[in-house]
């Protein structure tokens, strides 16, 4: 479902040269939920905007759903996004002119399948616990709300990876309790794969595997005398 | 509603202060266009409207050489026989010394105009009759009607006076006659009589010894679009004669040719005008391209293509051009309605000739529309380039 290969991404030139992911290979099963971890500045957050088809590699090859994401033009990796991926931002990152339930429709939207949409929109909104805020403005409700309305946004086009960066990292600590369940509840239910960047490793518990990312290197596992290296 | 145009609404009217800013810009280009016209154009036609009512028509018939020497009533007759043609009139003109003494005082004033008039048939050709504020059109043969200006250098010449009236007639020879002042003419703008004298056309022709002899005809169309083909279809009927006819834009064209280059300016002015409102909204779609930088990111990351994002932005260009052509000229035909209501005239004596130009009116605000979207294109270009990325790291 996703296989990374050799996948290298080197900022700036010459002396100002930096090597953010340096020669990562992994692959990723349908279903898996996998944390990647890492200190601040580690790579984590390149890492997952490679998969996420928002910078472009150095070098490397990722392929998703059998596809060669680095050989598609730039309307191609839209729709490609659009289709296969799903996004969870650390700040929700909702459109604040949009109600709760336009945000949610907005993915299918720009697909341009407008058939079930909205029902399926209000059945995510209803799975999230938020189907009596759906016509609110998205910048009326909480932060938890926001990133559980994040979560459907990212769901509703049914993509193949959903891809969360730091999605309890503006969140108090019950509010993170909630958001980590409602994702690992739709990872079981929808058999979703959830690659989840994070600082805070802990309140996720038991996950299917952990990444670490070290000096732009990936480790599989987050025990440093049992790390191993993945290349 | 398609999500982009909804967005570009959205985005649009909640960022109220810059909408009102963009939509006023469009607003006040197009009111200074119909301000302009009101006015100046209003100025322009008051002058066409008031030369070819006093003195040219619609179409004005000289003789290429001298005067016309052929039977006016004749020609007369032909014209108003064209079903276009609702009158016409002859008229003969020269320059006449005028005398009158007063309470003992000699007045007496050189080179004014005089002009003669079949009263009957002017006052149906022209409207010279309307502007005698006191006493009457010329009615007799010893009838004078003094223009305001005229009678004020006579030392105050009133309805009843009795004035002398010298011309030179053909052979040189000064011929005098005494004419009694039956009215004053007085007109706004200044294209009437108020510096003339008119008297009947057979007693101005006794006098200059010119019989039968016209200056002029003044034909009045009741379909003023139909004098070129009226005029043509003239010089036609008489190939042999050395007739000019002239429409009035023609016949007028020395006097309104450095008003119309005037208009032209004017026009010009309004259209920097527009210009200017298209810069205040490309300034102003910069900012909202920048305000919404996160959101183009958000946007562009769960997969909106740069073409929808551009969309996006020429719709808000669409939106703040329509909602500013509407309200500016809604704006501007009040203004218009205003005019025409008020009789607004010019420095208070001219009456504007207001005129509902719809051709133009709709033109300035597709046009007005036109830049709207214009001003829109580098801003939301601009926002097409913005990678998602690096869009979504902006707070």
């Amino acid at each position: 479902m996703l296989e990374i290969n050799n996948l290298s991404k080197i900022y700036g030139e010459g002396e100002n040269k930096v090597k953010a992911l340096d020669n990562v290979s992994l692959s990723i099963e349908q279903g898996e939920v996998v944390l990647i971890v890492g200190s601040s500045g580690s790579g984590k957050s390149t890492l997952l905007n490679m998969i996420g088809l928002l910078d472009q590699p150095t070098n490397g090859k990722i392929f998703i759903d059998g596809t060669n994401t680095t050989t598609l033009d730039d309307n191609e990796i839209s729709s490609f996004r659009n289709k296969k991926l799903g996004f969870i931002f650390q700040f929700s990152n909702l459109l604040t002119d949009l109600s709760v339930l336009e945000n949610v429709l907005l993915p299918r939207e720009i697909e341009g399948t407008n058939n079930t949409a909205e029902k399926d929109a209000r059945d995510l909104l209803k799975t999230v616990g938020l189907e009596d805020q759906m016509y609110k403005r998205a910048n009326k409700i909480s932060g938890g709300q926001a990133q559980r309305v994040a979560i459907a946004r990212g769901l509703i086009n049914k993509p193949s990876i959903v891809l969360a960066d730091e999605p309890t990292g503006n969140l108090d600590s019950v509010s993170s309790e909630t958001i980590v369940q409602l994702m690992k509840s739709m990872a079981k239910k929808l058999n979703q794969t959830f690659i989840i960047v994070t600082h805070e490793k802990e309140i996720f518990g038991d996950v299917d595997r952990v990444i670490t990312i070290k000096d732009g290197k990936a480790f599989e596992g987050d025990q440093p005398s049992k790390m191993e290296v993945l290349a | 509603m398609d999500y982009r145009l909804r967005l570009a609404k959205r985005m649009l009217f909640n960022k109220k202060s810059s909408l009102i800013g963009a939509v006023l810009a469009v607003t006040i280009g197009i009111l200074v266009i119909h301000v302009n016209f009101v006015i100046f154009q209003g100025l322009f036609d008051a002058i066409v409207r008031d030369i070819s009512d006093y003195r040219n028509g619609d179409i004005l018939v000289t003789d290429d050489a001298d005067y016309i020497d052929k039977s006016d009533l004749s020609l007369v007759n032909w014209f108003e026989r064209i079903p276009y043609v609702e009158a016409a009139t002859p008229r003969l003109s020269s320059t006449a010394e005028i005398n009158m003494t007063k309470n003992g005082m000699r007045f007496e004033e050189t080179r004014i105009p005089i002009v003669g008039v079949d009263p009957f048939r002017d006052i149906r050709a022209s409207t010279v009759h309307e502007t005698v504020s006191e006493g009457n059109y010329v009615f007799s043969r010893n009838s004078v009607v003094l223009g305001s200006n005229v009678a004020k250098d006579l030392g105050g010449a009133q309805v009843g006076d009795s004035v002398k009236v010298k011309v030179v007639d053909r052979w040189g020879e000064d011929q005098i006659r005494r004419f009694t002042v039956s009215g004053i003419a007085k007109s706004p703008g200044g294209q009437g009589f108020d510096y003339t004298a008119v008297v009947h056309i057979d007693t101005l022709r006794d006098m200059m010894s010119r019989p039968g002899d016209t200056s002029s005809l003044m034909v009045k169309l009741n379909d003023p679009s139909k004098a070129f083909e009226v005029k043509e279809f003239f010089l036609r009927s008489f190939p042999n004669d050395d007739f000019l006819a002239e429409t009035i834009e023609e016949s007028a064209e020395q006097q309104l040719a450095g008003f119309r280059s005037g208009i032209a300016m004017i026009n010009m002015i309004g259209y920097f005008g527009m210009g200017s409102s298209a810069f205040a909204i490309l300034t102003i779609q910069i900012m909202l391209v920048n305000g919404k930088t996160k959101e183009i990111g958000i946007m562009r990351a769960i997969g909106a293509k740069r073409k929808d994002i551009l969309l996006i932005f020429i719709f808000q260009g669409m939106i703040i051009g329509a909602i500013g052509a509407g309200v500016g000229t809604a704006a501007g035909l009040s203004y218009t309605v205003y005019a025409d209501v008020t009789k607004m005239s010019f420095n208070n004596s001219l009456p504007l000739e207001v005129t509902y130009n719809w051709e133009k009116i709709i033109q300035t605000a597709l046009t007005s529309f036109a830049l709207a979207i214009i001003a829109s294109l580098y801003p939301s270009y601009r926002a097409t380039k913005k990678l998602p990325v690096e869009a979504m790291r902006t707070v």
